[in-house]
């Protein structure tokens, strides 16, 4: 039985192989052959991971060779059905969107092809065909990006993000070698169950465990786009949009998932994590930043995935680590919905502006004052700071209160409080007829957010490690020194409230935006330092002209020989 | 006389500096089959060469650190210098002279010498057809310096679809046995030396993309030219078909 199994990720690459041998003129029969094999796909991984809801344990299916085997256990079966099901809604988007573009048959069969490379990616079991499939993923997305090979900057993109994959498979390969150098075995459950033994291998003074967390960390920020590694994402938007979906939705989660795949390891990799924690953090700082800027709906997406990537990577460094592969399903459905949902609300705004071609009309709306209509401040300030850690405390409260002494759920919870505030200022900040209806409405809608996902996220997180231990080993490896992490919170809510007080004020005493006023400068510094992305990808630029002349002047010297 | 058997095979099998000479003798023959040939030719003979030369366990550890440094060293300058290389064949055979280098790795480790020649093998059949191909785009564009016109898809399908495809046979991409070769090799040294080797990947990453760049966008504003028959092109399949499952059987993979 299990050996269907093997269906899940050769139904798209046989799709993809015929399409490429005898459909490449037959337009439909290649979309249809196409749809057909990740609709199959997607219905055998359901069952898959039905059946494992049902109670069948984990499958390790052994290749004949030295690798190629397949890991059947509720990660690699959860995210089977999730990049199945994504891939499906942009195959099925894309019979459509794609239809007057010119290689359309090919380019489903870079779609499969990818989607194939993707499922054996999660479910790798051993470490050979991970680096296969890691490696594959940045070479199919390549071509699938430079999908339109008229516009120059399609290639000069798919470029970026090729040569950042690149240099993120260096530690993905390095750690490999160092596991299998030091364990003795290319087999994940079998290193697993070694680096539970030994723990305390040693290499350069350093545990094997902790270094090889570092590097695989590493791997993980190049795929998902973390600060220093993350110019690519923003302007893969030159690609195709349903490959843009499937980007945002399932390739770039995939740091996530290499946190989780390795969570044993990491088990032993406590300042691995740290340092995932404060990467994830600028990142979602420098992402939020960068996307506030953006007057372009797909680049604004696209900063936006890298904060949510950044929450993710912070969510793993904190040790929630299933709580990173609930929010990376679900950010990818969400960013999915978004992505294919632009290109028609960049035509619809191109088409129609939304104002009525009147005169009188357009007069008169633009010229009649708004009457502010607002709760009292007392009330609303009330609601914003108190609502959302009573709610946010009590569902956590009943769901499992013993998460309340781990160090990560605090700060989890702390960014949820922030967030919940947020919402409800924002909301508060509306000119509305009803703000009392405005906000009941909101409340509801938050409580019923939260509620939900802390039981979903609770119940996915059993799902993931039905080993109770485990989850409590990787908050308490995550956990740092009491007194730091005292001060720790006392920065971030230092840091909360100053940006609180900072937006209050500049935006009712107006500071910065008045030319000659005293912070006119820093504000135009500011937002010309975000405009220009942090000058990151200059940088990146000039020293790779830097060594391209090099190559030239070696070239020359030793006459292209 | 060993010693200077083992130097020699150093010309064939190229190793810094002495790849300079293997590279001019490629450059200097005047037909693409005959450089085709040499390409395939000249890295077994050099293997034949070892046989006869030093044995890889005679030397002592410090010849053979330096060995191995000199070897990673090669590998990496010729890959570095291929970034710049706009010329098809050029860009062909100082990736290949960087890819041959890894060999001087796995022979330092002990590595059999028929075990070497298939392996040799992995870098020089691809570079050989790469040689043929930069033939045939020189017989239809007058060259085969790659930028001036972009987008050679268009004109050149299959052609084109050849050049990509042994381009990644010849740059260590899964599952071409190339990829395996230099994931082998790295798993025979000691753990020091794997991260200068491993630097190889970014550095073909960057040139397969600058390749790709010059040959798949912008737009073609030639004359039309005929594009590569379809028995060709089968042909190149079929050996690119053959190197895959030489991948996956030789890796003890999948097959």
């Amino acid at each position: 039985m299990d050996f269907i199994a093997l269906g899940i990720p050769l139904l798209p690459l046989l799709s993809a192989l015929t399409i490429l041998a005898f459909l490449r003129q037959r337009k439909k029969a290649a979309a249809r052959l196409s749809v057909a094999a990740l609709t199959l796909a997607f219905l055998l991984a359901a069952f898959f991971l039905g059946r494992h809801l049902g109670g069948s344990g984990d499958v390790l299916m052994q290749a004949p060779g030295l690798w190629g085997s397949l890991w059947l256990d509720p990660l690699s079966l959860i995210l089977w059905t999730f990049v199945s099901g994504i891939s499906l809604i942009v195959h099925v988007y894309s019979v459509r969107y794609m239809v007057e573009e010119p290689g359309y048959p090919r380019f489903f069969a870079m779609l499969d092809l990818m989607t194939a490379v993707i499922l054996l990616m999660v479910a790798a079991g051993d470490l050979i065909t991970l680096v296969v499939a890691w490696f594959l993923v940045g070479v199919v997305l390549y071509f699938l990006l430079g999908h339109d090979a008229t516009r120059p900057a399609a290639g000069r993109y798919a470029f970026w993000t090729q040569i950042t994959y690149r240099v993120g498979d260096l530690p993905l390969w390095f750690a490999a070698l160092v596991l299998i150098q030091s364990y003795h075995s290319v087999s994940l459950p079998v290193i697993f169950a070694r680096i539970g033994e030994h723990p305390d291998v040693q290499l350069w003074g350093l545990p094997v465990p902790e270094l090889c967390g570092f590097l695989l960390a590493l791997a993980a920020f190049a795929r998902s786009a973390q600060f220093l590694l993350h110019t690519w994402l923003p302007y893969t938007m030159d690609g195709p949009t349903p490959v843009s979906a499937l980007m945002h939705a399932g390739i770039v989660n995939a740091g996530g998932f290499l946190f989780n795949r390795f969570a044993p390891l990491f088990e032993h990799a406590g300042w691995a994590l740290h340092w995932a924690f404060a990467v994830g953090l600028v990142t979602a700082v420098v992402g939020s930043a960068l996307m506030l800027i953006q007057n372009d709906i797909k680049r604004s997406l696209g900063y936006s995935t890298m904060g949510q990537m950044g929450f993710m990577v912070m969510e793993c460094g904190l040790g929630a680590f299933p709580l990173a592969v609930f929010h990376l399903i679900a950010h990818g459905f969400f960013k999915a919905s978004l992505f294919l949902g632009s290109g028609g609300v960049i035509g619809e705004a191109r088409q129609r502006d939304g104002v009525p071609p009147d005169p009188v009309y357009t007069s008169v709306v633009e010229r009649r004052p708004i009457k502010p209509s607002r709760l009292p401040w007392l009330v609303a300030a009330s609601l914003t700071v108190l609502v959302p850690v009573i709610v946010i405390g009590l569902s956590h409260f009943f769901v499992a209160e013993r998460l309340f002494y781990e160090q990560g759920v605090i700060i989890l919870l702390f960014f949820g409080w922030v967030t919940g505030a947020q919402a409800l200022f924002a909301a508060h900040k509306l000119s509305q007829k009803d703000p009392w209806r405005l906000m009941s409405g909101i409340l509801v809608s938050f409580v019923i957010i939260v509620v939900g996902y802390t039981l979903i996220s609770h119940y996915f997180g059993d799902f993931l490690y039905p080993d109770r231990s485990e989850s409590l080993r990787l908050y308490e490896v995550a956990s740092i020194q009491h007194l730091s992490f005292d001060l720790l919170a006392l920065l971030l809510a230092l840091i909360f409230v100053g940006g609180w007080m900072l937006t209050f004020f500049r935006e009712s005493l107006d500071w910065g935006r008045r030319p000659g006023g005293r912070w006119y400068g820093l504000y135009l510094g500011i937002y010309a330092l975000l405009s220009r992305e942090l000058y990151v990808a200059d940088i990146y630029q000039r020293a790779s002209q830097i060594l391209l002349h090099w190559s030239r002047r070696f070239n020359v010297w030793l006459g292209w020989c | 006389m060993l010693a200077a058997i083992t130097v020699f095979a150093a010309f064939l099998v190229p190793l810094f500096p002495l790849s300079w000479v293997f590279n001019r003798l490629l450059d200097s023959l005047p037909m693409t089959t005959a450089r085709a040939l040499a390409v395939l030719a000249l890295p077994q003979l050099g293997l034949l060469l070892l046989q006869y030369g030093v044995a890889p366990w005679a030397l002592t550890d410090p010849q053979r650190r330096a060995l191995v440094a000199l070897a990673i060293f090669t590998a990496l300058f010729y890959a570095f210098r291929a970034l710049s290389a706009r010329d098809l064949f050029i860009w062909t055979r100082l990736n290949l002279s960087a890819g041959l280098a890894v060999i001087w790795i796995a022979w330092a480790m002990g590595t059999a010498i028929p075990v070497l020649q298939i392996l040799a093998l992995t870098w020089s059949v691809p570079a050989a057809l790469l040689t043929l191909l930069s033939g045939a785009l020189a017989a239809r564009l007058g060259g085969s310096y790659l930028g001036l016109m972009g987008n050679l898809v268009e004109p050149l399908p299959r052609l084109t679809a050849s050049i990509v495809l042994t381009v990644l046979a010849l740059l260590a991409t899964p599952v071409f046995p190339s990829f395996f070769v230099l994931f082998g090799t790295a798993m025979q040294l000691p753990l020091s030396w794997i991260l200068p080797l491993l630097l190889l990947l970014p550095l073909w990453g960057w040139s397969c993309g600058r390749l790709f760049q010059d040959l798949l966008f912008g737009a073609y504003r030639g004359e039309a030219v005929e594009d590569l028959s379809l028995l060709s092109s089968l042909m190149v399949f079929l050996v690119l078909s053959g190197l895959l499952v030489l991948g996956l059987y030789g890796s003890g993979g999948v097959l």
